[in-house]
């Protein structure tokens, strides 16, 4: 990918869903992202075929291919493109990744599988699943706004390799990552009581 | 961070595998979580780095074309005794992998990672190696992020909780917070531990109001892979993950009496087993729970018991509700004021003085929630950023005149619910916990009084 020049300006998120996906939920993501942040947020509609390709042995969906092929959509600028799927993906060493993206790249790739606390032989709670996929949605996208992982560990841009540290993280980005992002970017935070 | 200061409190990795994509893949991986980083495709070029540099971990691959990774571990051993070396492995050949361990690699690992599983071996062989002075840099540099949050308030009861809050933060004692609903109990908790020894490492919420019994237990405690129908993967609890930290129990009131004893067993031995698992977990936690309700009546109605209501009940900090100290709601307005203001890019603004009179006038029987809830509506509805009394939403204005001016216990009653409801915007979950009773006892209030919520607009 050549991105040359300023590549963190962001002025819209969208939204694609990948393989069989709820309508439904992809709202609920949408309207989940739309409260932390202010560009707009919209929902594409699936008239693009994309491909996965599916790891040998794994039934898992491979995620970088996934993320290549979503980088190779026409892809305007100013827009960071998110595929979300409901695919357990995995990329050849790892045995499971929540998501993907490149530093300052236009897209990301983020997987529910994962976030559900179904998964996990909890009962189902749709709205744990939103946040923590639009969470994980925010971490990605962060990427692409050239942040790196942060060493706090209530920052949204912590490194989390279990859903636990997810939940942990919580749905903001700390007082040294926030700066970073572009100006109007973050809808305002609220306080905890 | 400037890159001289990264450098320093990095530990270093050297990856050591023939295969270009396994070294990329891995040195992208711990790169992006904050390692330097090195590899090798050969054990001859691994063993010439190893000479030149300083790496703190080598992930050396078992296969590789000439030397193997057991002849290379050997080796390093000779050149950098120091060297902390895990195998890489595949499932097949963890025999040699075994060999390996005995001939003092640390650990090992296969092939495809669990990243879960490799990030804590990293950290786990970094503890090991006890690299003191990374670990000074990286609290130094944890220091500006692990900041307490600011408590607004400087009336008298304000100032007291202030000084326990300090008082008690220097110990490891158990803190029982008290108080109503919104009156800020986990902003007091988050204090507490931000300025304790514990604030490089979490704190853990648990809203055990919030949860069904058997979620609860398994959200505290964990549980194993197979633990029952449907868990296909560990999940870990939360005491697990307040190791070194804080966990906050809030509304510790609602937790079943089964969890109770689950929950004193785990809080006198500091140890826990994941639910369907064998081994016991050890973990270091602070405890500080919270709760809106009479334990001590809840004690004596035997809804909880007393062996762990002693244990949580060491030192307890009661935040007093905002309609008792008034002198903080100016001051608390013109911090959401500035904080909103900041957040929505407006211009820096001010309060009008009849909208501070209205504000001061009020009971607020939603606490400090209640009040940044009308401050930030009056911004967003507000033309300017200046907070008029009309912006104001109508529940505020209208408790200028007194509720219960010679009413019935009933007529009090049902005011006192309208206007808690009024004041969590109908969230019903919300205000039974600030009425102190469950979602049940107030549908059916709501019935019996015929309330209604007022159309949207309306405040
Ligand atoms: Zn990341
Ligand atoms: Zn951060």
């Amino acid at each position: 990918m050549e991105l040359v020049s300023e590549p963190s300006s962001v002025e819209a998120v969208h939204l694609l869903t990948v393989g069989p996906f709820p309508r439904r939920m992809a709202e609920d993501l949408i309207i989940g992202l739309s409260r932390e942040v202010r560009v707009p947020c919209r929902l594409l509609e699936e008239t693009t075929e994309i491909e996965t390709q599916i790891l040998p042995d794994r039934a898992q969906v491979h995620a970088d291919h996934l993320l290549r092929q979503l980088e190779a959509l026409p892809i305007e600028r100013g827009i960071k493109l998110v595929g979300v799927t409901l695919h357990d993906m995995a990329i050849p060493i790892f045995t499971f990744v929540f998501g993907r993206s490149r530093l300052g790249g236009p897209a990301t790739v983020v997987s529910l599988a994962r976030l559900r606390p179904e998964f996990y032989g909890l009962p189902a709670d749709p709205a744990v699943t939103m946040r923590r996929g639009v969470a994980e949605i925010l971490h990605e996208i962060g990427h692409n706004l050239e942040l790196k992982h942060c060493r706090n560990y209530s920052c949204l841009m912590f490194f989390s390799h279990d859903v636990e540290t997810v939940d942990l993280r919580g749905m903001s980005f700390c007082a040294s990552c926030a700066p970073l992002l572009p100006a109007g970017f973050l809808a305002p935070g609220r306080n905890r009581y | 961070m400037t890159s001289a200061e990264r450098t320093t409190q990095q530990s270093a990795i050297l990856i050591v595998d023939d295969e270009p994509i396994v070294q990329q893949s891995l040195a992208e991986w711990f790169r992006s979580d904050g390692y330097e980083v090195d590899s090798a495709g050969s054990a001859k070029e691994a063993l010439r780095k190893v000479a030149e540099g300083r790496y703190d971990i080598a992930l050396v691959d078992i296969k590789m074309p000439g030397m193997d990774g057991l002849e290379l571990q050997s080796r390093l051993a000779e050149v950098e005794p120091d060297l902390t070396v895990i195998m890489i492995t595949a499932y097949a050949s963890v025999d040699s992998a075994v060999q390996a361990l005995k001939a003092g690699a640390f650990d090992y690992v296969t092939k495809p990672f669990d990243p879960d599983e490799l990030s804590h071996l990293v950290r786990r062989a970094i503890e090991h190696r006890s690299l003191r002075f990374e670990n000074i840099r990286l609290k130094e540099s944890l220091d500006a992020i692990a900041g307490a949050p600011t408590i607004i308030g400087d009336s008298p009861g304000m100032r007291h909780v202030l000084d326990l809050v300090e008082a008690v933060s220097e110990t490891d004692a158990t803190v029982l917070i008290r108080g109503d609903s919104g009156t800020g109990k986990e902003l007091v908790a988050r204090a507490i531990h931000a300025k304790s020894g514990r604030r490089y490492n979490p704190m853990v919420v648990v809203n055990c109001g919030a949860l069904a019994e058997g979620i609860l237990e398994s959200e505290l405690f964990g549980h194993e892979k197979g633990a029952f129908t449907g868990a296909q993967y560990r999940h870990k609890g939360k005491f697990e993950m307040a190791d070194g930290g804080t966990i906050f129990l809030d509304e510790i009131g609602a937790v079943s009496q089964r969890v109770q004893v689950e929950l004193l067993r785990v809080l006198e031995d500091k140890v826990v087993t994941r639910v369907g698992g064998q081994t016991p977990i050890s973990v270091d936690f602070r405890v500080i729970a919270a709760t809106n309700q009479d334990l001590e009546a809840m004690v004596e109605a035997g809804d909880f018991r007393e062996d762990l209501f002693w244990r949580l009940n060491v030192f307890t900090v009661e935040i007093p509700p905002l309609r008792e100290r008034p002198e903080d709601i100016i001051a608390l307005a013109h911090h959401f004021l500035e904080q909103y203001c900041h957040a929505m890019n407006r211009p820096h603004s001010n309060i009008t003085p009849e909208a501070l009179e209205v504000l001061g006038s009020y009971s607020w029987p939603g606490n400090v929630r209640e009040l940044e809830n009308a401050i930030e509506r009056a911004i967003v509805v507000g033309k300017e950023c200046v907070v008029r009394s009309e912006d104001l939403p109508v529940r505020v204005h209208g408790s200028t005149e007194p509720v219960v001016n010679g009413s019935s216990l009933a007529e009090v009653e049902r005011a006192h619910i309208l206007s808690v409801l009024n004041a969590m915007e109908w969230n019903i979950s919300k205000s039974a916990e600030a009425l102190g009773v469950d979602r049940g006892t107030l549908y059916n209030k709501i019935k019996r009084y015929g309330l209604q919520r007022p159309p949207d607009g309306a405040g």
